[in-house]
């Protein structure tokens, strides 16, 4: 068994991908002075002084945005292969391949507009 | 055994795998275990993409690396992470946990040798996205309707549960 050549791209952009910021930090450190005070190692915030630290403790409410994300994410891993088969199966079957995933879509589409309504999605 | 690139990509790959566990295990920080973790997950999708299976190697992406550490990121936000903690550890602790690790490393190794692996040898390659999409958009289209439902669901009581919380 041999390795499908198309593999071969896919471990160029990762080596690629792992070297870009090494090598990029590993030469700024080297080319940078390295003076640290106390005044420079305060947590930057727009020029005021920062009260407590950066690690602060979030509000339960920003845990929903996660949990929304992974469930359009989970919505993602569906797409995928409908896009793939997609030229295919509309030759046999037409526009029902469209109205499978316009349906899925359709009931996601309701959850969002429900965690709309429930004011899920406002920042405050 | 012969040295293919595809020896050389699974040893890289299972060393790093390996290392972002262990990494994961001794950092102090819960940030970075969480980005350890998230390295560990990145790399048994490259393990998936060398057993040819795409599929799960791009889920393995979407869903791990992405999704589940974004998530755990979140839940570490909101906890009370400051407290680097060194808990006493009693010292034969260690031991009874090697032993364990051991044992149980060598139950699996014992089970996969006496195994015989029946059947005939097929090309993986056939068994690719495009088959999947195929089966799941003709022969299961009611199932993978129910899958949006299920999806749904969980969202709408993700929303109650979280609302419920702040009140």
């Amino acid at each position: 068994m041999s390795l499908d050549p198309s593999l071969m791209h896919i471990a160029v952009f990762f080596i690629v991908g792992i070297a870009l910021p090494v090598v990029a930090l590993g030469i700024g450190r080297l080319l940078r002075p390295h003076q640290p005070s106390a005044d420079k190692s305060v947590t930057y915030e727009s020029g005021v002084d920062p009260t407590g630290d950066s690690w602060v403790q979030f509000n339960v409410r920003y845990y929903l945005f996660a949990l929304l994300f992974v469930i359009f994410d989970v919505e993602t891993v569906f797409l995928y292969p409908w896009a793939v088969v997609y030229d295919s199966l509309r030759k046999e079957m037409g526009l029902f391949v469209l109205a499978e995933m316009l349906v899925f879509l359709l009931f996601l589409v309701i959850g969002l507009i429900y965690a709309w309504k429930k004011k899920v999605l406002e920042w405050k | 055994m012969n040295l293919t690139g595809e020896f050389v990509a699974f040893f890289i790959l299972s060393v790093m795998a390996i290392g972002g566990a262990v990494f994961m295990i001794n950092f102090t920080r819960v940030i970075h275990m969480a980005l350890a973790l998230a390295f560990t997950f990145f790399s048994i999708a490259g393990i998936y993409l060398l057993l040819n299976a795409e599929f799960v190697a791009v889920i393995q992406v979407l869903i791990y690396t992405g999704a589940v550490s974004i998530l755990m990121l979140f839940g570490i936000m909101l906890t009370k992470h400051r407290d680097e903690e060194k808990g006493s550890i009693a010292p034969w602790h260690s031991v009874l946990s090697f032993i364990a690790a051991g044992a149980f490393f060598g139950i699996v190794m014992w089970i996969i040798y006496r195994t015989p692996i029946a059947g005939e040898q097929v090309d993986l390659k056939q068994f690719g996205v495009a088959r999947l999409g195929e089966a799941v958009f003709k022969q299961y289209v009611i199932p993978f309707e129910l899958a949006s439902v299920l999806l749904l669901v969980a969202l709408v009581g993700a929303v109650i549960l979280a609302k419920k919380e702040e009140r």
